[in-house]
């Protein structure tokens, strides 16, 4: 579940997944994501993983082979200028490079937009 | 009094789409074509663009009537279709009036020149109520909104809690919307209807 920011992807994603629990990419464990049903803030999560210096190259391959059931929700950060500074540069990209590579491996992809949900891929 | 919810990034088209829905629907009626426009004019090169663009809609059939703030009192006479650019700029516009400065008060705002949640609230009503209000005096009224939200960039906080509340106004607009439509590179992508 991917989309600009303030789009409502989580509400949208709670509707369709209404049973189902929660983790806060902002908040969770490092390794809370390979055993929850879903997480939020999925971009959030991968900036505290690249901030602690961890690698997140193999995060999506592991995340298919060890829960291939989650719902994941991300800000898409990519669509404007290149940021100056370094580390956000880095981050922009690998946020993009993650789950395009998860979007391979997802049954459905779904894009927000104003709270409205668009199917891109399932 | 059907709402047409339109957006989609800078210069994506997205004007030229209003326009032509507005148009090609509405074109049997007699009544002129509403175009309210939003854009506070400073400048002269920002005038000119203005007055040049007034005068295209012009042969399109438009009268254009602008109103920068409380969308809410404006009063359109019989007209057969509406066309509101933008609510970007309508609620940068509400967000930071001067003439309700003292709603921005609190001494932490004035360090950070920091909008208070009060103004905020305001914008969002003004913004929101304003749009419905427009709904009801036409048969079919195109908004033009605006995706901010697809970056990071390091945003000041301010710049930040204005694309939330952008964000916001825009999901209630395509939950009151009969359609909406995002515009890509020109090309139209229903995303409701």
């Amino acid at each position: 579940m991917i989309g600009g920011a303030y789009q409502g992807k989580y509400e949208y994603a709670r509707r369709m997944y209404p049973d189902i629990s929660w983790i806060d990419g902002q908040t969770c464990e490092e390794e809370d994501i390979y055993s929850c049903s879903a997480i939020f803030h999925f971009h959030s999560y991968l900036e505290r993983m690249m901030r602690q210096g961890k690698s997140v190259r193999e995060l999506a391959g592991r995340l298919a082979d060890e829960n291939p059931d989650i719902v994941i929700v991300s800000d898409e950060i990519g669509y404007g200028i290149v940021p100056v500074d370094r580390f956000e540069r880095e981050y922009r990209e690998t946020v993009g490079r993650v789950c395009t590579e998860l979007a391979v491996y997802a049954d459905k992809v779904f894009r927000v937009v104003c709270g409205i949900g668009t199917k891109v891929k399932g | 009094m059907m709402i047409h919810l339109v957006t989609g990034g800078s210069g994506s088209g997205k004007s030229s789409y209003a326009e032509e829905q507005i148009v090609k629907e509405n074109r049997r009626y007699d009544a002129p074509f509403f175009y309210v426009a939003t854009m506070i004019p400073r400048g002269e090169e920002t005038k000119e663009k203005i007055k040049r663009h007034q005068m295209q809609r012009l042969d399109l059939g438009f009268l254009t009537v602008e109103k920068y703030v409380d969308l809410e009192e404006l009063k359109i006479p019989d007209n057969a279709g509406i066309l509101l650019e933008c609510i970007s700029n309508l609620t940068a516009n509400e967000l930071y009036r001067e003439d309700k400065q003292s709603e921005r008060g609190g001494k932490e705002e004035s360090d950070s020149g920091e909008v208070s949640s009060g103004a905020y609230d305001r914008a969002y009503r003004a913004v929101v109520n304003g749009a419905l209000k427009l709904s009801r005096q036409t048969e079919h009224l195109v908004i033009v909104t605006n995706e901010v939200h697809s970056d990071v960039n390091g945003y000041s906080r301010e710049t930040e809690n204005y694309r939330k509340l952008l964000g916001k106004i825009n999901c209630e607009l395509a939950k009151k919307a009969d359609q909406v439509t995002e515009v890509v590179y020109g090309i139209p992508m229903e995303i409701k209807r």
